[in-house]
């Protein structure tokens, strides 16, 4: 039987992508700047922060260096769900809304893809790369510090690209059961909110949690809603706040991490598809 | 019938074909259908709200919705290379029963296979098979030439690239919009971004095309070329095209075949002239009368006059009773030339829809509809 590329297909997106961004010059630029200056903001924000302390928390290893790391893996990863994922998701939510989601059932191709794809934000990369320029400024730093007991070699750095991407996926899968919700709802606009509250509590290390009330965001961001692993899993890999050895608990994040992707696909898959089976289309 | 009798002189222009229709239907049903469609039932739950902040806050805790039944118990059959219409006023399920059987939305009940498959399982091999365009709605990318939109179909359906770069020059020239390939869809006109989304959606030479209102909103130009095209192309290919429409003239110029649903269900499956014959009894007969105006004195009593310009004169009369009143006329005035016409379709067809709309579709004083299934 004849089968689609994948692959294929998921280049025209981004080649189409790629043509549309740039018919629109003006707008790509802007994008561009107010994302790279947003994370400037970001990374000025915690400079100043540093001034005041050497590290979060006592005994975390969470110095000046192994947090900026921390912070680069972070921008990756939202930059990554905003290029890749973002605008899909809220074009996914508008489509159930206007009827034009009749479209992607009709292609013989897996609905789930067509409707997550299409759309690449290009200009939202920037962000990845200069996340991928502080990481390696900061590793840099680390590597050449002679009281740090650094692990480093290839396999570290196929580690953090592997788990950046287990991380990516939980995102991702959060989004597409959001977004599938509005199949019953008929409009769905918390996905921004969301995407927003989220973010506001995977952007830091695990450990500033780990102290009284904080203890319950722990619990939850950890086993229920996993976005702490999501972010937590990757910047443990490079920085190695705690020195290169892993012990139990960096293996139990790691094995949550696999698990939490894999299951999260799973479960959005799920929700995908019975969504889709209340799907009504809207009046022509 | 009677009308028969005058044909030598007279218009009837498609009462052959119309014979010729009503003698294969009973072969239709011996033959293996394309699309089988059997007690096919859909109805949507509708949210009832009041007008106003009051009823809007209410409606947060205490919801009415009323049951709209868009599709009541459809069975149809449709013949490879068949061109159908489905005809009805707004609301009446056409649309419903075209995306049932693309398997955009799933049914209530009842059963249907297209090609052998059930559409709303979404099986690779049926969607590959098929297409549908809507005329209200868009799949092209709207800031991109339509061009780049044609290579992802060509992708996503994985047609061959020599194969498809074929059909796409060939349809391009078929609706002459190969110079506007290049040019992003937002700045085409309506015409020229309905033809592209018929290139779009044929690019993978579908055996079955439903077709949504595709001139809706165009100009009796475009219109025209869409007419041509389809027709050209459903001879060329013949393929099995349903198409729902309210132009009348799409309908007269490709359909063989109209299905009139109202309120949900099937009240007539024929050809256009079946529904003139079944829903109307009336002809209209245009006289030419030589000699005097004073002529036409005697003939202006006639009931149902409708024009009067010597020496013509044009009236309506019941089918019955045309042969009568015309050896009549014939043994009384110096008629020059006589003819007899259908009632103009639209008419025809807006007198039906008010019947179906008014009174419920009823299988015995209708004992047509008991052989649709």
């Amino acid at each position: 039987m004849i089968q689609p590329s994948y692959l294929n297909v998921f280049l025209t997106f981004a080649k189409n992508s790629m043509i549309r961004d740039m018919s629109f010059r003006m707008n790509f630029i802007l994008q561009c700047i107010s994302s790279l200056s947003w994370a400037a903001m970001n990374y000025g924000l915690f400079l100043i922060i540093y001034q005041f302390s050497d590290s979060i928390g006592r005994q975390t290893g969470w110095g000046e260096s192994e947090f900026f790391i921390f912070l680069g893996t972070i921008w990756i990863i939202n930059s990554l769900i905003q290029t890749f994922f973002m605008a899909n998701a809220t074009e996914f939510s508008e489509m159930i809304r206007t009827g034009n989601l009749d479209f992607a059932l009709l292609k013989p191709i897996d609905t789930q893809f067509l409707i997550s794809f299409p759309r690449v934000n290009w200009a939202q990369l920037a962000n990845a790369f200069l996340g991928l320029a502080v990481i390696i400024f900061y590793l840099h730093q680390l590597l050449n510090d002679p009281s740090k007991k650094m692990d480093f070699s290839i396999w570290s750095v196929f580690a953090y690209v592997f788990f950046v991407f287990c991380g990516t996926v939980v995102m991702y899968s959060v989004m597409i059961i959001l977004a599938s919700t509005s199949i019953w709802m008929g409009r769905n606009q918390n996905l921004h909110n969301f995407w927003f509250y989220i973010t506001n509590f995977y952007r830091y290390p695990m450990e500033i949690y780990e102290r009284g009330i904080g203890w319950a965001l722990w619990g939850t961001f950890t086993f229920v809603v996993p976005i702490l692993v999501v972010s937590n899993v990757p910047a443990r890999v490079l920085a190695q706040p705690l020195g290169g050895h892993w012990g139990l608990w960096d293996w139990t994040l790691a094995t949550m991490s696999v698990v939490a992707a894999a299951g999260s696909l799973w479960v959005s898959r799920c929700v995908f598809r019975v969504a889709l089976k209340s799907y009504r289309s809207a009046s022509s | 019938m009677i009308a028969l009798d005058y044909s030598g002189s007279l218009s009837f222009s498609n009462l052959a074909q119309t014979r010729l229709l009503a003698c294969k239907h009973p072969i239709y049903n011996l033959a293996m259908s394309i699309i089988e469609i059997n007690h096919l039932s859909k109805s949507y739950r509708v949210y009832q709200k009041q007008e106003g902040v009051w009823a809007s806050i209410r409606g947060l805790f205490r919801r009415e919705y009323r049951e709209v039944q868009a599709v009541r118990d459809i069975s149809l059959q449709v013949e490879p290379g068949e061109f159908v219409a489905f005809l009805g006023p707004n609301g009446a399920g056409k649309t419903t029963t075209l995306k049932l059987l693309s398997g955009v939305i799933n049914p209530d009940s009842g059963d249907c296979r297209v090609m052998g498959h059930v559409p709303w399982e979404r099986e690779n091999e049926y969607r590959r098979r098929f297409a549908l365009v809507m005329g209200q709605k868009n799949q092209l990318w709207w800031d991109l030439p339509a061009a780049e939109s044609f290579r992802l179909n060509q992708h996503i359906y994985a047609v061959p690239l020599d194969e498809f770069d074929r059909t796409r020059d060939e349809l391009c020239e078929m609706l002459d919009v190969t110079h506007l390939l290049g040019q992003p869809v937002r700045e085409l006109s309506l015409g020229e971004r309905m033809k592209m989304e018929l290139i779009a959606a044929l690019l993978h030479s579908p055996e079955v095309l439903f077709l949504d209102e595709p001139t809706i909103g165009l100009d009796v130009v475009a219109q025209h070329k869409i007419q041509q095209f389809l027709k050209a192309y459903q001879e060329e290919r013949k393929n099995t095209i349903v198409l729902t429409s309210h132009y009348m003239k799409d309908i007269q110029a490709l359909c063989q075949r109209v299905v009139i649903i109202a309120q949900g269900s099937i009240f007539h499956d024929g050809s256009l002239d079946d529904i003139i014959d079944r829903f109307s009894g009336d002809k209209i007969v245009t006289l030419q009368i030589g000699g005097p105006d004073e002529v036409f004195q005697g003939l202006r009593k006639l009931p149902n006059v409708l024009e009067v310009e010597p020496p013509r004169i044009k009236f309506r009369i019941g089918r019955d009773d045309v042969a009568r009143t015309l050896s009549d006329i014939l043994s009384t005035y110096a008629v020059e030339d006589i003819v007899v016409e259908d009632p103009p379709i639209e008419e025809v067809i807006a007198k039906v829809f008010t019947d179906a709309q008014g009174g419920q579709v009823d299988d015995e004083s209708h004992p047509d509809i008991a052989g649709v299934s």
